[in-house]
């Protein structure tokens, strides 16, 4: 193999710009690179480390998080699109009352395994029990919630924990309500 | 044994760090100074490299070095068993598989590693006739001697049998797909080198740093505490791991790789596509007369794993004649290694096919010809089972999925538009304990610590071995600690084989005895609550000692009287001889309802109903939720997942979660779970015999075979696709 030796060139300049964007109720300022998605803004430069990467192109559902209420793939996400947004992450969701009801409720019907997929899966469902697009039935639930993968396969549990916390959450749409 | 808290569901006690986002997994981690790798992978299967053109990325912002062949330090090989593959990185430039490490670009951040490893550009000499899948070649591969079993003349028997089935089954190779992609941070600290790895196995990877870095093993550290699971890819470190701790040894600073999807496919570990040759003889009565099961699969050009198809079918069945055969075709793919009951999954699955098959031949129920068959020990060794209640496995299962009311005719039973089909199959794995330490602290707050090097991968060994200091201490569960994932811990096991919680709650429990014995001479020394009682004397309850006299002195009392903040005990437990009076293996059963819808084309696993008898359940909330994983993983198995490799160059097509089909949601089926609670003390004092993979076992074959009874095809090559449904 013949190797080139290496250059003497200078470095190329990086360009950074200041994103000032709300995460989980605090304001932060980032000043970073364009090319930063929001995913690895939050667990690199924000060390907000429970939202995970299980394939970085939207496949997963790993990465889901809320954006001003609603759940997206924060690995499709650029960091700079989130100037004046709210993010909301899985650190956001318990409150100083406790765990939230589907926090709680994933605990009580052990709805995970190794953990992994388990903040997208909660903060897709949190997003979901309030979404009046989605019906209330399980298999509206389970299509609804196919987006976010779990290889350990806890998904009876993670049905269950759901429709568990869909009755202790005062924002969720219950059974028999029509939008 | 009655139990407090063994037996019983119990939420899992490190669960609130993985629902707030606290627990720290591998990829986690940031520690100061610390950089990013990323690999740059060859983007052929089969050649040489010839020139790798860096000068773009060692221009890029925040680039701190570059390396490959030649710019990489000198270091030692591990063994065949210590590592994933024996090959070291950047070792020569020869490349045996897509995706093979060609360079590590390491960077100040991420988003900088990721921009210059994609502008790294490599001119290779490609090689023709790179061997792109053992399905696609008729190339035999070489025999193992070793893997071979014979008993009776099975040959002779299979010519005289007057029922016979002969067919071979494929099965595409598989990806674990594990969430947590494969990832390391190497830290080197005065010399010792400090691993975090997303490992099955942190006292095993520690060996093997040690020797491939050539240092004593006290100067290597490697943490696993939170494992985003592996379901046996991470049980021996892969090249990444190593390339990472020589990038972070020749910069002076962490480095931290995170291997991005797809080479975390192409290079992280699959199940090795496998073919088998089933040869079933049998009497009209269906008493089987012998089974010859010849089977062969991939390994790469640079590791040979074996995937031992044949083990449990000596075992399964009663049956004088049968013939086990092992062959080994090396390809050019990633190496491949253990996945989830490995080999029997793959062997069960060939062998319980057939066995249906040989119903059909003879006119009889599958149950039916399965209990003909019933071992009353094992066939293989002539010892007594140490317990087997798969006969009431068969039978509970059957009741609750209503078998009784099958039609045998494929296609006679129908719901409107859809075909109903329903199959059953045998699951089936060893149960196995090895010989391990603990160590348990008792401290003067009242709390209880225990620790061992093994590690939860999600199946809950932290909330095993908390409730096993639960219940023979009294100590509540939210006073006690775990700590599990440090080599540095007392040694403990892998996690793979369904062997921790046989293995380690024994050590944990030998271990908090001996703290026991060590407060009882505290609290009956001099000035001790108990000062001169005999020891022996005393009873453990509910966090305190009590004695004859009904006197009690909480642990925590106990030591600050003393002005002690802790006493502690070592354990070792080992397996004595049982091996040798019984043969060990769990057993259940599957019935699996599929819906074939030919209109509209759609296949779905509607039902399954499983009897699975794995002992004691230490856990069974965390117990069941292995086996239902285990099903929903098995539907993939059955359905959807394979691995393609061009045939024209042996690439990986399909190297992502969109192309590469697992389960979602939508997919599950609506699944009963039954785990009959028969403790087997004869494996260890809790009764437990594991429970990670044998739910994986049979599921497939018990798919396949429901198939077959909805649609009338016998689909011989799995994943069943769709399109072979609709034309075969
Ligand atoms: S990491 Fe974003 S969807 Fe997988
Ligand atoms: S709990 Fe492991 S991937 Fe879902």
């Amino acid at each position: 193999m013949n190797m080139k030796e290496y250059s003497t060139q200078t470095k190329a300049v990086e360009t950074e710009t200041t994103v000032t964007l709300t995460v989980n109720g605090e304001p932060r300022q980032l000043r970073i690179p364009p090319n930063v998605v929001l995913l690895d803004a939050l667990r690199d430069r924000l060390g907000l480390t429970g939202t995970k990467k299980g394939c970085d192109h939207g496949q997963c559902g790993a990465c889901t998080v809320h954006i001003d209420g609603q759940a997206i793939n924060s690995c499709l996400t650029l960091a700079v699109m989130c100037e004046g947004r709210e993010v909301t992450t899985i650190e956001g969701l318990a409150s100083d009352a406790g765990l939230h009801p589907v926090q709680q409720a994933f605990l009580e019907n052990d709805a995970y395994q190794c953990g992994f997929c388990t903040p997208g899966q909660m903060m897709s469902a949190s997003a979901m029990l309030e979404d009046e697009r989605i019906g209330t039935d399980d298999a509206a639930v389970r299509e609804a919630m196919s987006g976010n993968i779990c290889r350990c396969g806890a998904y009876k549990n993670i049905l269950a924990a759901i429709q568990t916390a869909r009755g202790q959450m005062p924002t969720a749409r219950k059974e028999g309500e029509v939008s | 044994m009655d139990t407090q808290v063994i037996g019983h569901r119990t939420p899992r006690v490190d669960g609130e760090f993985k629902l707030t986002g606290q627990a720290d997994y591998t990829v986690d981690w940031q520690v100061r100074d610390m950089l990013y790798g990323y690999p740059v992978s060859a983007s052929i299967a089969h050649g040489t490299l010839k020139t790798l053109h860096l000068d773009t990325a060692r221009a890029m912002p925040g680039v701190v070095d570059i390396f490959h062949h030649g710019h990489f330090p000198e270091l030692y090989r591990a063994s065949k068993n210590q590592v994933s593959e024996m090959r070291l990185p950047f070792e020569d430039e020869r490349i045996h598989y897509d995706g093979q490490y060609i360079a590590l670009v390491v960077a100040e951040s991420f988003e900088q590693a990721r921009a210059a490893a994609h502008t790294v550009q490599a001119d290779y000499h490609q090689e023709e006739g790179a061997r792109t899948s053992l399905l696609d070649t008729n190339q035999e591969g070489q025999l193992l001697e070793s893997e071979g079993v014979s008993r009776g003349d099975p040959e002779k028997a299979f010519d005289e049998a007057p029922v016979t089935i002969d067919h071979t089954y494929d099965i595409a190779a598989e990806s674990h797909m594990q969430m947590e992609m494969h990832a390391t941070l190497a830290e080197w600290r005065d010399e010792r080198l400090i691993v975090h790895e997303s490992s099955q196995g942190v006292v095993y990877q520690h060996k093997a740093m040690a020797r491939i870095f050539g240092l004593p093993e006290e100067s290597v550290e490697v943490v696993s505490h939170y494992i985003g699971s592996g379901f046996g890819n991470k049980l021996f470190m892969w090249p990444h791991a190593v390339a990472t701790a020589g990038a972070a040894q020749m910069l002076g600073r962490p480095v931290k790789t995170i291997l991005p999807r797809q080479q975390d496919m192409e290079s992280g570990g699959n199940r090795p596509a496998s073919r088998q040759r089933l040869r079933l003889g049998a009497k009209q009565d269906g008493t089987l007369l012998s089974i010859r099961h010849d089977s062969t699969t991939e390994t790469s050009f640079v590791h040979p794993y074996v995937d031992s198809l044949g083990s449990a079918t000596p075992s399964l069945y009663a049956c004088d004649n049968v013939a086990i055969s092992q062959r080994l075709l090396e390809v050019n793919h990633g190496t491949p290694c253990p996945m989830r009951a490995p080999g029997e999954t793959s062997g069960i699955h060939a062998l319980e096919t057939a066995l249906d098959e040989l119903a059909v031949e003879l006119g009889m129920d599958p149950l039916e010809l399965r209990r003909r068959n019933y071992a009353k020990n094992d066939p293989a060794s002539g010892l007594p089972w140490s317990s087997k209640y798969l006969d009431d496995c068969y039978t509970n299962a059957a009741k609750r999925f209503g078998w009784e009311k099958r039609n045998p005719t494929p296609g006679a039973m129908r719901d409107g538009d859809e075909v109903i089909g329903w199959g059953m199959a045998t699951a089936c794995w060893p149960a196995m304990r090895l010989s391990c330490s603990a160590r348990v602290e008792l401290r003067d707050d009242g709390s209880v610590m225990a620790a061992c090097g093994t590690q939860d991968i999600g199946t809950g060994t932290y909330t095993i071995v908390a409730q096993t200091v639960a219940e023979l201490s009294g100590v509540p569960l939210k006073d006690i600690e775990v700590r599990l994932g440090e080599s540095t811990l007392p040694a403990g096991p892998l996690s793979g084989g369904s062997m921790v919680t046989a293995t380690a709650l024994p050590a944990v429990a030998a271990a908090l005895r001996n703290a026991f014995d060590a407060l009882k001479e505290v609290a009956t020394g001099e000035n001790g609550a108990f000062e001169g009682c005999d020891p022996d004397n005393l009873e453990i309850e509910a966090g305190a000692l009590v004695d004859k006299q009904g006197k009690r002195v909480s642990f925590g009392e106990i030591l600050s009287q003393q002005k002690l903040g802790s006493v502690s005990g070592d354990g070792q437990a080992a397996p004595g001889d049982e091996k040798s009076q019984y043969s060990f293996r769990s057993f259940g059963a599957h019935f699996v309802e599929v819906r074939w819808d030919p209109g509209i084309s759609r296949l779905r696993v509607a039902r399954v109903v499983s009897s699975i008898d794995i002992g004691r359940a230490i856990n069974p909330s965390a117990a069941r939720n292995q086996v239902e994983g285990s099903i929903v993983m098995g539907i993939g198995m059955a359905l959807t997942e394979k691995l393609d490799y061009d045939p024209r160059d042996g690439r990986l097509i399909n190297n992502n979660y969109a192309d590469y089909i697992v389960p979602c949601h939508a997919d599950m089926p609506e699944i009963d779970v039954e785990l009959p609670d028969n403790p087997d003390y004869t494996l260890n004092e809790f009764g437990a015999r594991g429970v990670g993979e044998i739910g994986l076992t049979g599921i497939a074959a018990a798919i396949g075979n429901a198939v077959y009874h909805a649609t009338g095809k016998r689909i011989r090559e799995f994943p069943i696709t769709l399109e072979k449904v609709m034309d075969t």
